[in-house]
């Protein structure tokens, strides 16, 4: 659970048939990729996460395509078990250390006309504590000579979420936290509990090469969540009588997001830019906004760098205080939460890629169509609202990243 | 005051949006011999599905908001 299983999955779908689907005509790729996540504390080990990931996509024959692939998540550190004030006599400074494992397997095909084309991809993600199965199907149109392009996306989530059993528990202030993943799954165990989270999220676009030089493109996603979705090891100290129950969040979500993206060529300089802007709102009150700016240039002929600034504003969910602000004033309403995702924030990304292409020159036979190789180093700066905000101890993140594919 | 400045960006939004649409109106047609620039992969908005899963599997768990990232399928129409 420590890996939230949930929306990995869905962008994790989409891309699967993605891929298979942008490369429909393309040959055959391998690709493989290594990221260190890096996420230093001032009081304790912090977060280090290595996530790996494997994929190969193919053509058949006749437009159609299948793709496959692995990642997993190696995740180290330590985290508080409890939320509360970093400062003040009530200040919590213990953190629990951990190891923690995520495995997914994702397969699909796509199936590829002219002018249209569909998807569709199976993923399977487990961990000690989370188990996720999920569907996605995409399809995509052009229109007026390829002009425009007109796609849909669909995923369903069927999670399951293991828990501390509490059918005891008389309220919401009695609900214990989960304090080990050892008995999880084992249906003969009384000690936990499987709950049950769906999810469902559709998102349409629509794509139009504008000019020459420019691509536009505009569209939206609805998320709807349904079932448990608190951290099931955490617990928030809540009220000055020091009651610590298990995070506490509604069961159900509904968010909302909307997005513009537009890509530019800059011909003489062989470059491009990429700017992004998403608007976001959702069931739980919380509002952002995000950007993007890529700029892209090729500093040799095989040799192509990509710069990027990412900038994410959001606002608080309605149930969210800060540690002191739920040790002095109690809950907001019936939930309480110690997640930083919830808290008002802004995140600032900088970083760069560089990526080296080779292809083999055209007069000779070659077995391989292209091979390419990326490093990429990007620093995650986090801007919270209070001293006393959740993992106020972590400041920015460190983001390492290699690539190698090869196209046949 | 985040809220009110969120507000202000929908609406910045929502204007951006309407005058793109206009514009359809007038030139909206790329003819194929023109597309030699869009064929590059620095002009893919999703150039690497790999790379994307990364980069969301990582702010995803990080940012409260998701999804709004770009649909795969859609693209810049060269197919």
């Amino acid at each position: 659970m420590q890996l939230r299983l949930r929306a990995p999955l869905l962008a994790a779908g989409l891309a699967v048939v993605g891929a298979a689907s942008a490369r429909a005509e393309n040959p055959t790729e391998v690709s493989s990729r290594l990221t260190l996540f890096r996420e230093p504390s001032s009081q304790n080990k912090g977060i280090t996460v290595l996530h790996p990931q494997v994929d190969a996509n193919a053509p058949i024959a006749g437009g159609l395509g299948i793709a496959a692939g692995w990642e997993a998540d190696a995740v180290s550190g330590a985290t508080p078990a409890i939320s509360g004030p970093h400062t003040g006599v009530d200040a919590i400074t213990r953190a629990t250390e951990f190891h923690d494992n995520r495995e997914m397997v994702h397969g699909g095909f796509t199936y590829e006309r002219p002018d249209a084309g569909i998807g569709a991809s199976y993923a399977y993600g487990w961990e000690n504590d989370y188990r996720s199965h999920s569907i996605s199907a995409t399809t995509h149109d052009d229109l007026y000579d390829h002009n425009f392009t007109l796609a849909l996306a669909y995923t369903h989530n069927w999670d399951s979420v293991c828990d501390a059993n509490n059918s005891v528990a008389q309220s919401p202030l009695a609900l214990i936290p989960l304090t080990s993943s050892t008995h999880c799954f084992n249906s003969s165990a009384t000690d936990v509990v499987t709950h049950r989270l769906n999810i469902d999220a559709i998102e349409p676009s629509l794509s139009w090469t504008m000019t020459p030089r420019l691509v536009i493109q505009g569209g939206g996603t609805i998320q709807l969540l349904d079932g448990f979705q608190s951290n099931p090891y955490r617990s928030v100290l809540v009220g000055s009588q020091h009651q610590e129950p298990q995070e506490h969040e509604p069961l159900y979500r509904q968010r909302y997001a909307v997005f513009g993206r537009a890509v530019y060529a800059f011909p003489q300089w062989r470059a491009s830019t990429l700017t992004m802007l998403r608007l976001y709102q959702d069931s739980w009150a919380m509002q952002a906004a995000t950007a993007d700016l890529v700029v892209n240039k090729y500093i040799t002929q095989s040799a192509l760098l990509s710069l990027r600034g990412h900038y994410h504003l959001q606002s608080g969910a309605s149930f969210y205080r800060d540690g002191e602000g739920y040790r002095t004033k109690g809950p907001a309403g019936q939930y309480w939460t110690g997640d930083r995702e919830l808290s008002p924030m802004s995140n600032y990304l900088i970083g760069g890629r560089l990526a080296f292409l080779r292809k083999p020159r055209q007069e000779r036979s070659s077995w391989f169509v292209e091979m390419e190789a990326d490093v990429k180093y990007e620093l995650l700066l986090y801007q919270l609202d209070s001293v006393n905000a959740p993992n106020y101890d972590r400041t920015y993140a460190h983001i390492v990243q290699g690539s190698f594919a090869m196209r046949f | 005051m985040r809220s009110q400045c969120i507000s202000k960006l929908i609406l910045v939004f929502a204007v951006a949006l309407s005058a793109c649409g206009g514009c359809a109106v007038s030139k909206w047609t790329v003819k194929p011999h023109q597309r030699e620039l869009l064929a590059d992969r620095i002009m893919q908005l999703d150039a690497d599905a790999q790379e994307r899963a990364a980069e969301e599997h990582i702010l995803s768990n990080r940012e409260g908001a998701v999804g709004g990232t770009g649909t795969s399928g859609g693209g810049c129409g060269c197919n």
